[in-house]
């Protein structure tokens, strides 16, 4: 009998000691801190670091972008937080917009950072009520930052000059 | 101790410890530091290698390391074959993961490494081997492995180090063409890697005793002395035990003096 129970509890623990091999193997975290992090992440208990998030948002609306991207980055190593990753797209959305001229290589990572936020809020769509954005969802900057990548004949229309900065 | 103590604790070692052992070598298999960033890196196994421990595993049961009778069989309950067949899973990736450590990542030497194994596995399938011999085999396998790939390679690679060990990685690099260069790896990959091959051959050793029992050690250890005799020898035994049959029972007839009941 006790070594019928060694057998189940010596299954149990082996088979959920595999599956976090597999997962291990699977996100490739790169150091512990990351492990730790990543284990948050699955275990839906992942939070933002408010603190650097606050910060960050104080850099922004001085328009420092870099500075608050980094900043951000810090607060959200995991890119788990769809508001996060919302904001580092709209920073490089304000970094590259020009009145005569896009930053493309910014508009890009821009991209990138809005479509991780809309697959991280994949079961609403995220809306962020800041007063100071004049966009408030995903849809609407990811929609605005493909318009900035793409070439089209109004590019050269001189009447862009007169476009305002979102 | 006691037959109880004894069976729980072979359970112990078959269902717990050796999948724990060989689980923790299916982990760090794969695991190198960068040189630079001392970040982990995790390298999923290669498909040679999963081809190498096909063959290993093969190799395993010629050697009756792994003894498919004992562990999985009708005759024994649905749970105890399942937590078998679960153990010699863990085998099978601990064998790639134990490849993948001492194979170098890439480039020719990857290739060259590969088919050297591949050759040793080849040949050994066709050599008859006992549990004791194989596991020798193995540990000397792997361990050259280690030091060709950790020692010898990741020296000459390295880019810490005096120059003359600098002008004879930049010469091989030159004369080869490029194709032995191989990425560099902090010194910790080494370490990891002998936990890891010393965790591996430790199973097997572990896997040598597990479901061994005393009368089978004894029948074995008879038969491996009777296969290493040469042939006239063997003849000699045999006729010994065929001269050793009972002796053929005596038949009594009637005795007319000694009084029937």
């Amino acid at each position: 009998m006790k070594s019928k129970i060694i057998q189940v509890a010596g299954l149990a623990l082996t088979i959920a000691y595999a599956a976090l091999i597999v997962w291990i193997y699977a996100v490739e975290p790169r150091t512990f801190k990351e492990v730790a992090t990543s284990a948050e992440l699955a275990a839906g208990t992942y939070q933002v670091n408010q603190e650097k998030f606050n910060s960050a948002l104080d850099l922004f609306r001085r328009e420092q972008f870099r500075a608050a991207r980094d900043e951000w980055q810090r607060a959200d190593p995991a890119r788990g937080d769809a508001r996060t990753q919302f904001y580092i797209a709209y920073s490089f959305y304000r970094e590259g917009w020009g009145r005569v001229y896009y930053d493309q290589q910014l508009l890009k990572q821009g991209l990138e950072a809005v479509n991780q936020a809309i697959a991280l809020a994949s079961a609403s769509p995220l809306t962020v009520d800041d007063p100071n954005l004049r966009m408030h969802t995903a849809a609407e900057l990811k929609a605005e930052l493909e318009q900035g990548t793409e070439r089209s004949w109004s590019d050269v229309n001189p009447l862009k000059v007169l476009r305002t900065r979102k | 101790m006691t037959a109880t103590d004894r069976s729980r604790n072979r359970a112990l070692v078959d269902f717990v410890v050796l999948p724990m052992f060989f689980l923790t070598v299916a982990l760090l298999g794969g695991l190198r530091v960068g040189a630079e960033n001392r970040a982990f890196i995790f390298v999923a196994p290669p498909l040679v290698t999963l081809l190498l421990a096909v063959l290993l595993v093969l190799l395993l049961v010629r050697g009756r390391l792994i003894r498919f009778h004992q562990w999985v069989g009708t005759e024994l309950p649905p749970l105890t074959n399942v937590a078998h067949i679960w153990m010699l899973l863990t085998l099978f990736f601990a064998s790639a993961q134990a490849f993948n450590s001492v194979l170098p990542e890439g480039g020719l030497l990857h290739w060259l490494f590969s088919f050297f194994f591949l050759w040793t596995l080849w040949n050994n399938q066709f050599s008859s081997f006992d549990p004791r011999r194989l596991l020798r085999s193995l540990a000397i396998l792997f361990g050259t492995a280690f030091v060709l790939k950790h020692m010898l390679l990741a020296s000459l690679y390295s880019t810490e180090g005096g120059w003359l060990r600098r002008v004879a990685g930049t010469l091989l690099q030159g004369v080869s063409l490029g194709t032995l260069d191989a990425p560099t790896f902090a010194p910790a990959t080494g370490y990891i890697s002998f936990f890891t091959l010393t965790l591996y051959v430790a199973g097997l050793i572990l896997l040598a005793f597990a479901g061994k029992d005393e009368t089978d050690s004894v029948v074995h250890q008879v038969v491996e002395e009777y296969r290493q005799l040469p042939a006239s020898d063997r003849l000699a035994v045999r006729d010994a035990i065929l001269d050793d049959q009972p002796a053929p029972k005596i038949e009594v007839k009637n005795d007319p003096r000694i009084p029937t009941k």
